[in-house]
């Protein structure tokens, strides 16, 4: 065990775990953040995805002791009220079905967002095509990055 | 959980009676009252009426003198949008402001007030339309006598609008929440004495409404069933057999006991449960077991062998005159995003269960025998499910992974969230069985084609989204597709004249108009139709148009699907299953399939579980053919076309029939 100090969602929190521990289980058991989702534990499926220093992250794959001290956001920090152009792109496109893939969705559309305000119909294909959704919403996240990129109906 | 999102049974038990076609109807109203802290509401210049602060006419249905009306949803919600579309039945009947319906999810309840709970079948619309909207009915029908008597005109001088009655004459108005005292009080009449609206009336049902727990899900408040706590929760996972029912033969756990985290080792059934403070800690825990297995029951099946059994079966030597031809579906897994979970509670005098469930009053019924406690000591709450396709149905696997919950928690004496990793539930799920279908029509004349299924049942299958009707339309769809060529018919002509009239022929029509059908393509490229009616419920016709370029690999382009599910209540809801099923069955088709060997699976996660992705899934146009018929289901109509839509695309386009799912690259080259 040892300690660590996570900056997540703009709070200082120390948790004191094995370093080995993926930065999901810590979010999710340790500090009760269960908006981040386990899917596949390997890195493969993107239900697990956050943001590390403004990055898109497979929480899952990422041992706590590698982001110590930086800066982690996850959906329930992304806005205070569901306000962030991306949610409101996906709730104005209705995608989530199930929805448990939907977190990790957001988040990476989120961070593709912040570094290429404007993408192409294939950037967005390339970023997006790493998040698994059983069931089958990826037309409708097209639109929803396409609406939130365009501050509107794509 | 929150309060708000379920139902303790407790609330209902004053809730009784059977009215006509299994309407529950509350008498007993004052003991369904809860204390409001609310203000009372302002209507002017009429007195406060004295009575209940709530109503409870039917069992789906509670309203507020404080403005609420709270709508329980007995079915479970795995992305459907059931939770939706049910409260949008009952309040369009009830006549109410959208804006003030909350959602409340019942809790497993075995005395059937809801009546079945089984999420499954496409169903679940279907069979409690006219319920829920009788629910309504009722409900609005005792608002209107309330008013009536407030005002002391005859019922048929008031009517409602938006959540308010308004007496036709002078355009005074009540809103429902004032009459709630009252309307409590009165007797329920009879459902053959109310009328249902006409279907030109609605103005609920048919609407885009926004999906009740779409603002939950985008900021990831949404809670699943691995996402519920209690305080003083413990973590388990167990460890089993790689190989299909392998049997424990011994084992050493005196590494994992020493590591930090690592709670308690719990041998069971041919398993062994780690618990530990965290998720993490129990997964380390259990890669320190030193395990030995011995085989099982399924030791020695190969899935290859079974096929060439299964096909040696069905093997016969051709009719002069007739066409033959076999269609191999693969096994499946289900692979819902959120794997197998539990949160379980089980005390010696009470256990209550948090299960993602499609099937919680069997559920409920098993942990009852197997805890020899009463329906009322068990409580089993149903929270969102991370995907269902029927992994959460069956009896068997559910019940499996919940008992070794319950004796975790018998043994540790205290609650414990157990969690399947995805490789145990690659591993371990009950298959779409795999399956040959032989199907032989005569050439001589034109009839409808004979279909033979051998499907195998040495190891653990179940339902998998619309079940049977997967290798049906595959074959059925694919063999039309040959037949017609060997009739020299265009395969539309032949499908028209199958479908001649209706829904069936409608759907035929639109996929048709709207493709394209029979203008050229350029080389290379191919359009495929086919045509199926999940248990006869809802005609979805599809036509792909695909790619397939000299390696042998398929892309699929653009799908135009059809479909006629009678009254739509929610059609972005609709649309979405439809899209959706389409990238579910595109997976089928060009990706997923278990392999077995000597009884273990040769899958275990989604790098060699392949879903379909972004990338790859093609522009999806659906075009809902209305009518007014009852609404018939959604669910499972339309992953089962896609595939012989696409095979007879890929033929279309190379000229080579696969007549094996998933469709690679190498069975096109080589066919």
């Amino acid at each position: 065990m040892a300690s660590f100090t996570l900056l997540v969602n703009g709070r200082s929190q120390a948790v004191d775990v094995d370093p080995s521990t993926p930065l999901l289980w810590v979010l999710r058991d340790a500090l009760g953040l269960t908006g981040t989702k386990y899917g596949c534990g390997i890195g493969v499926c993107g239900c697990c995805t956050v943001h590390v220093d403004g990055r898109a992250t497979r929480s899952c794959s990422s041992p706590v002791s590698t982001v110590d001290g930086r800066a982690i956001t996850t959906i329930e920090g992304l806005s205070v009220d569901g306000s962030h152009p991306v949610q409101q792109a996906w709730l104005a496109e209705g995608v989530a079905q199930c929805g448990y893939c939907q977190p990790g969705q957001i988040m990476t559309a989120a961070a593709l967002l912040q570094t290429m305000p404007n993408p192409t119909d294939s950037q967005i294909e390339a970023a997006m095509a790493g998040g698994l959704c059983r069931c089958g919403s990826y037309p409708r996240i097209r639109k929803a990055v396409r609406r939130a990129a365009g501050g509107g109906a794509p | 959980m929150k309060d708000e999102t379920r139902v303790g049974r407790r609330e209902f038990l004053h809730v009784t009676s059977a009215l006509g076609g299994g309407l529950l109807l509350s008498i007993s109203l004052p003991a369904c009252a809860r204390p409001s802290d609310t203000l009372a509401p302002t209507v002017g210049p009429v007195p406060t009426l004295e009575g209940p602060d709530s109503f409870q006419p039917a069992a789906y249905v509670r309203l507020g003198t404080d403005g609420t009306i709270t709508i329980t949803v007995h079915r479970s919600e795995m992305g459907q949008g059931v939770r939706t579309a049910l409260p949008m039945i009952l309040a369009e009947e009830l006549d109410a402001d959208w804006s003030k319906i909350r959602v409340e999810q019942a809790d497993a309840d075995t005395d059937q007030v809801y009546g079945d709970q089984l999420t499954g079948g496409s169903t679940s619309i279907q069979t409690s339309y006219f319920r829920f909207r009788m629910a309504g009915a009722v409900a609005r029908d005792l608002l209107l006598s309330a008013a009536a008597q407030v005002w002391g005109v005859d019922k048929t001088r008031c009517r409602t609008e938006s959540g308010r009655v308004i007496r036709k004459d002078t355009s005074e108005s009540l809103p429902y929440e004032y009459l709630v005292p009252l309307a409590a009080t009165l007797p329920v009449p009879p459902s053959a004495q109310i009328d249902l609206k006409k279907a030109a009336d609605f103005r609920i049902i048919g609407t885009r409404k926004p999906r009740v727990d779409g603002q939950a899900i985008v900021s990831g408040k949404a809670e699943y069933g691995l996402d519920t706590r209690v305080p003083g929760m413990l973590y388990a996972v167990v460890a089993r057999s790689p190989a299909i029912d392998g049997r424990l033969a011994d084992f050493d756990d005196s590494k994992a006991r020493s590591l930090p985290g690592v709670r308690q080792i719990i041998p069971l059934d041919n398993a062994v449960a780690v618990v530990a403070e965290g998720t993490w800690a129990a997964l380390e825990g259990r890669r320190a077991l030193d395990l030995t297995w011995a085989a099982g029951p399924a030791a020695g099946f190969s899935s290859q062998a079974e096929e060439e059994k299964l096909a040696a079966v069905l093997k016969v030597e051709p009719r002069p005159q007739e066409l033959v031809a076999y269609y191999v579906v693969p096994f499946y897994s289900h692979s819902p995003m959120e794997p197998m979970n539990c949160l379980v509670d089980a005390r010696p005098d009470r256990c209550e269960l948090w299960v993602s469930t499609q099937n919680p009053q069997a559920l409920k019924r098993a942990v009852m025998g197997l805890t020899g406690l009463p329906s009322d000591k068990v409580d089993l709450h149903v929270p969102l499910i991370g995907g269902g396709f029927g992994r959460r149905l069956e009896d068997n696997s559910p019940v499996a992974f919940v008992f070794e919950a319950v004796t975790i928690s018998q043994t540790l004496g205290a609650p414990v969230k157990l969690m399947w990793t995805r490789e145990d539930d690659i591993q371990h799920d009950y298959y779409h069985p795999l399956s040959v279908t032989r199907v032989r029509a005569p050439l001589d004349t034109v009839t409808r084609p004979t279909m033979t299924r051998q499907e195998t049942r040495a190891v653990p299958t179940g339902p998998w989204r619309a079940v049977t009707n997967v290798p049906e339309a595959f074959a059925r769809e694919s063999f039309l597709d040959e037949y017609a060529l060997a009739l020299g018919q265009d395969p539309l002509d032949l499908r028209r004249s199958i479908h001649k009239v209706g829904r069936p022929r409608a759907v035929l029509d639109v996929v048709a108009e709207k493709s394209g059908w029979g203008t050229p393509l350029p080389a290379g490229r191919g359009r495929g139709l086919a045509y199926h009616s999940t248990w006869g419920a809802t005609p979805v016709a599809q036509v792909a148009e695909v790619t397939v370029d000299p390696d042998g690999r398929v892309r699929v382009d653009r799908v135009v699907c059809a479909i006629a599910c009678g009254t739509v209540i929610n059609p972005d809801i609709v649309e979405a299953q439809v899209e959706g099923g389409i990238v579910f069955g595109l997976t089928a088709t060009l990706k997923e399939a278990i392999r077995m060997e000597d009884g273990t699976v040769q899958q275990d996660n989604f790098d060699n579980y392949p879903l379909l992705r972004l990338d790859e899934t093609p522009t999806i146009e659906v075009h809902l053919v209305a009518s007014e018929d009852p609404p018939s289901g959604v669910g499972e109509m339309v992953n089962p076309v896609i595939a012989p839509a696409v095979a007879n695309a890929v033929f279309a386009a190379t000229g080579r029939r696969v007549r094996r799912l998933p469709i690679r690259p190498e069975d096109i080259l080589s066919s």
